[in-house]
């Protein structure tokens, strides 16, 4: 309804139209989906699209919380000075942790609205979906997804942050961190999240220099990962290479613990780097190690920012949660650039961004300019422990805030 | 090697005993009411999150609040036994299956509504604990739940065999029109067997959390093994329910050690269709007590 009716309300007699804009605000305060009209510049309107709920919920909200915080901050900055110092009004939509939610909620989110950008959707099975949405539709679209698929044959999409590929580098230098020597065992849960990952770190190992002496998928969601530890233990490995999801994890630390087994785990990314993992896992988690594309002790900014998030949620700010209020300020930059709303200058602004200070820099190496492809070419992970409940920053040397912590 | 076998066994051993409880349940409720209870994954977790609870709220030992969760899931099964299974018995087995079914999805559907899909852990002092022998270890916390489930199972045989109700149990298990005729009354009965059957889904809840995460859809990973050990052990035979779950937990483990992490359950059901194919009534060979 919302475009069509405004056009047709502007032709209209003056009281009928003031109404109709007092109906539609109070609308707005209903449903919060109707950008409010200012007294000053028209807001720029930036969509989300996030599981707020869902099995991913709880990432989700707190994913939203930051894409909240982002969009404050730049507004108490002075919103837009380009548009006339136009506010940033974020919409939200649920895509449910589901993929066709995602389809219809993307679509949705970008006809009904008059959206200059959008960013979304944590996991990257979610954001390919709504990257090709984005795409038709000519609009630009920001994620911290790490799928090198999102870079393909793509003009619309935008990744500041390390790709898939380049975690699995990253996995296998810091397991050197260990020891000269590695041996690695690999096991990974027989999904195409766990193939395709183990399958990445399996192919760079020799150029690393990493043995991988056991590569093993397991079922998900099993009931006791005693079987699994017993083969790692038989493997002679040092280090651990798991490509789970949670609930796997945890029964899988357990076990390396009753065991005895004196092993370097390395997580990965996604669901080992949020706050909940720690909760979960508690004081084993310790010195359990992962890579991220962000992480919150990476400069003065990322503190200050982490700070804040804290105060109003409770939790250090997370890898996804994190990189979104850098990507949010990308977006204000490109917006200030372009001194248009239009969606279109806003994508060829993202094409020329070269940020090196500010919030739209935090990123790993402090720099952030996108190739041809969307890349962003100083992207790169940083590796990160576990120690005393907090993620630190171990590696690569330039970026470690922290020593590593033996186990 | 043989260290490798010897641990490969403890492990299979040690899970399979969780595997009993859960597989115990459903036997003892299609041996004496003659339905499949569809739902006593659903009430492992509940069982579950019984215990967590307690242990965050209060401070009480999961193993410990088993004397809880039991009477808890005691009351619920002969409250559902009453208004609910006894309304389609009789019927054919089509309302059966829908009722258990259904109360599967609706349990499972308002765990995630109102306890959210999160993982909870409770962390205990034995937890992470284990007994060293040699080159092989013991959870402590698997171990305990093991001794618990063998003590409770044969508390069931104990019951099932010297006590009057035990006797009308099984009576009615056998022969339900003789054992009407000889003053039994069924639906008594039946709400005992599924109080029982529900009390043991408990049990295996308070036992598990102390070393697994509670999660809604907990309950999937336990029935599936539960139902191959009850088909494979003899429909409605405690006893052979409980080798039977002992046999495939060893088994699986086996299978993950020497075959493939992806493929243990490969190796259960080779030996579910092996044996049926050889005794196809079960390895009891179609006794049931």
């Amino acid at each position: 309804m919302k475009r069509s009716q405004r056009q047709t309300t502007l032709k209209r007699h003056s009281r009928r139209k003031f109404l109709k804009a007092a109906g539609s605000a109070m609308a707005a305060g209903a449903f919060g989906a109707y950008p409010l009209r200012g007294w000053a510049a028209d807001p720029v309107n930036i969509g989300g699209l996030y599981p707020v709920t869902g099995s991913m919920a709880q990432i989700g909200v707190g994913i939203v919380a930051a894409a909240k915080l982002a969009v404050e901050m730049v507004n108490e900055a002075g919103g837009i000075k380009s548009l006339g110092g136009a506010k940033m009004n974020l919409i939200i939509s649920d895509i449910q942790s589901d993929t066709t939610v995602t389809r219809t909620e993307t679509d949705r989110l970008i006809s009904s609205n008059k959206l200059s950008a959008i960013h979304g959707c944590f996991a990257s099975a979610f954001t390919l979906i709504a990257s090709e949405v984005a795409e038709r539709a000519k609009m630009p679209l920001l994620t911290g997804s790490s799928s090198d698929q999102l870079n393909k044959g793509r003009s619309y999409t935008f990744t500041p942050f390390a790709r898939a590929s380049q975690f699995a580098k990253a996995q296998l230098q810091m397991s050197k961190l260990v020891g000269d020597s590695p041996k690695v065992a690999v096991i990974f849960e027989n999904t195409a999240f766990g193939t395709s990952t183990s399958n990445g770190l399996k192919e760079l190992a020799p150029g690393e220099g990493v043995e991988i002496v056991m590569f093993e998928p397991y079922s998900a969601g099993f009931a006791d990962a005693g079987p699994l530890i017993n083969k790692v233990k038989a493997s002679g490995a040092n280090a651990l290479f798991s490509v789970s999801y949670l609930n796997d994890l945890i029964l899988i630390v357990r076990t390396v613990k009753q065991v005895g087994l004196n092993i370097a785990i390395n997580g990965g990314s996604g669901g080992f780097v949020i706050p909940d993992f720690y909760k979960n896992v508690g004081k084993l988690a310790e010195g359990l190690q992962g890579v991220a594309h962000w992480n919150h002790d990476m400069d003065a900014n990322a503190q200050k920012v982490n700070v804040e998030y804290k105060k109003r949620t409770g939790d250090f700010l997370f890898e996804y949660a994190g990189g979104l209020v850098a990507q949010t300020f990308m977006i204000a930059d490109a917006l200030e650039r372009a001194g248009s709303a239009d969606p279109q200058k806003v994508r060829d602004a993202l094409t020329t961004l070269d940020v090196s200070s500010g919030y739209a820099a935090m990123a790993p190496g402090g720099k952030v300019k996108f190739g041809p492809d969307g890349k962003n070419i100083y992207g790169y992970p940083v590796g990160v422990q576990w120690q005393n409940g907090d993620l630190a920053s171990v590696f690569p040397k330039a970026d470690a805030r922290a020593p590593l912590m033996k186990t | 090697m043989l260290e490798i076998v010897a641990q490969a066994v403890i492990n299979g051993l040690l899970i399979g005993g969780i595997y009993a409880l859960v597989s115990i349940g459903v036997t003892l409720i299609f041996g004496v009411i003659k339905i499949v209870n569809f739902a006593q994954g659903e009430f492992v977790m509940i069982g579950m999150y019984i215990s967590f609870f307690l242990a965050t709220q209060f401070g009480i030992d999961p193993i410990v609040s088993l004397i809880v969760s039991m009477p808890v899931l005691f009351v619920v099964g002969v409250l559902i036994q009453h208004f609910l299974i006894r309304r389609v018995l009789g019927l054919n087995d089509l309302p059966q299956i829908f009722l258990t079914f259904a109360l599967s999805l609706l349990i499972l559907n308002l765990a995630l509504m109102l306890l959210t899909a999160n993982y909870r852990t409770v962390h205990t002092w034995y937890s992470d604990e284990a007994l060293h022998l040699g080159g092989l270890y013991i959870p402590v916390a698997k171990l305990i739940a093991f001794v618990l489930a063998m003590v409770l199972s044969g508390l069931l045989w104990v019951f099932l065999h010297t006590t009057d109700l035990g006797k009308a149990m099984r009576a009615a298990a056998q022969k339900p029109e003789v054992a009407m005729l000889m003053g039994i009354n069924p639906n008594r009965v039946f709400c005992v067997a599924l109080g029982i059957a529900l009390a043991l889904a408990g049990a295996a809840g308070s036992l598990l959390m102390p070393f697994y995460p509670a999660y809604p859809m907990v309950g999937q990973v336990f029935v599936l093994m539960a139902f191959v050990a009850v088909v494979l052990g003899t429909l409605g035979n405690v006893v052979g329910a409980l080798i039977a779950s002992l046999m495939m937990g060893v088994a699986e483990s086996l299978g993950i050690q020497f075959v493939g992490a992806d493929s243990g359950l490969i190796v259960v059901f080779m030996m579910l269709l092996l044996t049926l194919a050889v005794r196809p009534s079960g390895l009891a060979g179609g006794r049931v007590r």
